[in-house]
């Protein structure tokens, strides 16, 4: 029996009640929104997916399940065969999620500090386990400043590099190169290429389709909640692929 | 809960506080005007209190309101700590960051309010510090052990009332009417700035039931009077039934209220 893959997911729904006090007294407290209808995929490890779609058709909302950050309505998610609803903890140990958000950082704190506080919660050393990832990351001059002293090219360095500081085979990104320059998001995604050539598995939240093109990987279309994977027609470019699986009526998985 | 974890929250917290130096040594510089303020008060109601402070101490309305302010901060702590780390955690991303670590919510609730502790712990040492140094507040007559079983008390008592407080916001994020309702309350009812011999009957007896008066009784009691445990058996057995009560009460709340956040998808979002 082969090895089972890195990150499956069977048939997932999330449903968010929407409760507030004027809903309730209406007596609409059964209303709600579907963000994920029946999303399955299977991801071997090493592979890369990419999850492309419009805002608000789900995107974040799966990836945040397989961060264990939420609780799945319905099916459900294995990481290398382990259930994320019931062994959250050493799920957690394999998944690297990189926020991108910059402010889930300590701006008062240096990136030491701040690496350092988040290794612990980890079990790890951080006399051990920062050094070679700031290295990699290329952020080993950078370590002594406070946070908010860095531009938000290096902060996002940070953030990967607190993904990785446990040396976890899958990375979750939400949206990596958002609100970088041109140089700094291109910088990003080469050292994610890297990454990607050890060997690591991830999922990668984009809108920017050259990030697609430069790390390379399988591509999948979130749309109203529903999850596609697309290859390109023949001839069919990027772009072309994605206006017509976001413009097409049925979101239904082929 | 591991150590090491929990010192990481300790470190990180006195490494946030000691970048803000002036902010830092300015809480000793606020208790310090905090005490001037009612020092001179005591002065304008000398002789007029008599009948009213006579079971504390000299009877003298400084050393009365020192340790009604010094516990009142400390309760702040134990109300608002909880809810104000999971709000900024929620506020900034920072709950998520830790999140996905292998640490369970209820270390990074409980490590986040220690160093909170501790140092509301400092300042209400400052207090009897400012005040037996500089105000001729007497310990003279202090019982040690008793005042620490209050302290220990006080925050079993009220730490429940953070816990639900918390639990609110993990649902509802904003809007929490526990901590403002107990707090408020507490200010006026439980005893802080006057004794509750002034209060009309009703009030006293709604103030019976405000955990706040009873941990105010019983370390002035001790603090002021010397009483031992026995003597405050019934300061002793009021706040530990709300401590039995409230404490697993309000972890099981919590617990629920982790697994809604989860389904509601709150604990992500402000």
């Amino acid at each position: 029996m082969g090895s089972p893959p890195a990150v499956a997911v069977h048939r997932l729904s999330k449903y968010f009640p929407l409760i507030n006090l004027r809903r309730l007294l209406a007596g609409r407290w059964r209303e709600g929104l579907w963000a994920l209808r029946e999303v399955s995929f299977e991801l071997p490890p090493g592979e890369v997916l990419f999850i492309l779609g419009p805002n608000g058709s789900g995107k974040t909302t799966l990836i945040k399940l397989i961060a264990t950050l939420l609780a799945p309505t319905d099916g459900r998610i294995l990481i290398h065969g382990q259930s994320a609803d019931r062994s959250p903890l050493p799920v957690k140990q394999r998944l690297g999620y990189i926020t991108c958000n910059e402010a889930s950082f300590y701006g008062r704190l240096s990136g030491w500090q701040n690496l350092a506080f988040f290794a612990r919660l980890h079990d790890l050393d951080p006399d051990a386990a920062i050094p070679p990832v700031a290295e990699a990351l290329r952020l080993t001059e950078y370590l002594e400043r406070r946070f908010f002293t860095y531009s938000t090219g290096i902060k996002r360095r940070f953030d990967i590099a607190r993904g990785l500081l446990h040396q976890p085979d899958i990375l979750l990104l939400d949206e990596p190169t958002t609100n970088l320059d041109p140089l700094s998001a291109t910088e990003l995604r080469r050292l994610l290429a890297e990454i990607r050539a050890q060997g690591k598995t991830m999922i990668i939240v984009t809108h920017r389709l050259e990030e697609v093109e430069k790390i390379g990987g399988r591509v999948g279309f979130m749309k109203d909640g529903r999850f596609r994977e697309v290859s390109p027609r023949a001839g069919e470019n990027l772009e072309e692929l994605y206006n017509r699986v976001v413009g097409e009526e049925d979101h239904a998985p082929s | 809960m591991r150590l090491h974890k929990v010192s990481a929250f300790v470190v990180r917290d006195l490494l946030w506080d000691l970048s803000y130096p002036l902010s830092f040594f300015w809480r000793g510089g606020s208790i310090f005007f905090n005490l001037i303020t009612f020092y001179f008060l005591g002065y304008l109601v000398a002789g007029s209190t008599a009948g009213h402070l006579s079971a504390y101490g000299g009877g003298e309305y400084f050393p009365f309101v020192l340790v009604g302010l010094a516990l009142a901060g400390f309760q702040g702590v134990a109300l608002t700590s909880i809810s104000f780390a999971i709000q900024h955690g929620m506020y900034t991303g920072t709950l998520e960051a830790m999140l996905v670590t292998p640490t369970s919510l209820s270390t990074i609730v409980f490590a986040s309010v220690l160093y909170q502790f501790v140092s509301a712990l400092l300042s209400l040492l400052l207090y009897v510090a400012f005040g037996a140094v500089l105000f001729d507040f007497s310990l003279a007559q202090t019982n040690l052990g008793s005042a620490l079983v209050m302290l220990a008390l006080t925050l079993l008592a009220h730490l429940p009332l953070g816990i639900f407080s918390a639990s609110f916001l993990l649902i509802f994020k904003r809007g929490d009417p526990i901590t403002s309702l107990v707090g408020s309350l507490s200010a006026l009812l439980a005893g802080v700035y006057f004794p509750l011999s002034v209060l009309p009957g009703w009030l006293q007896t709604v103030s019976f039931f405000l955990p706040f008066t009873h941990a105010l009784e019983g370390l002035r009691q001790a603090v002021l009077n010397g009483r031992g445990l026995l003597e405050l058996s019934t300061q002793v057995a009021v706040l530990g039934i709300f401590a039995a009560i409230l404490l697993p009460l309000s972890l099981a709340v919590f617990s629920y209220a982790i697994h809604q956040a989860k389904r509601l998808g709150t604990l992500s979002q402000f």
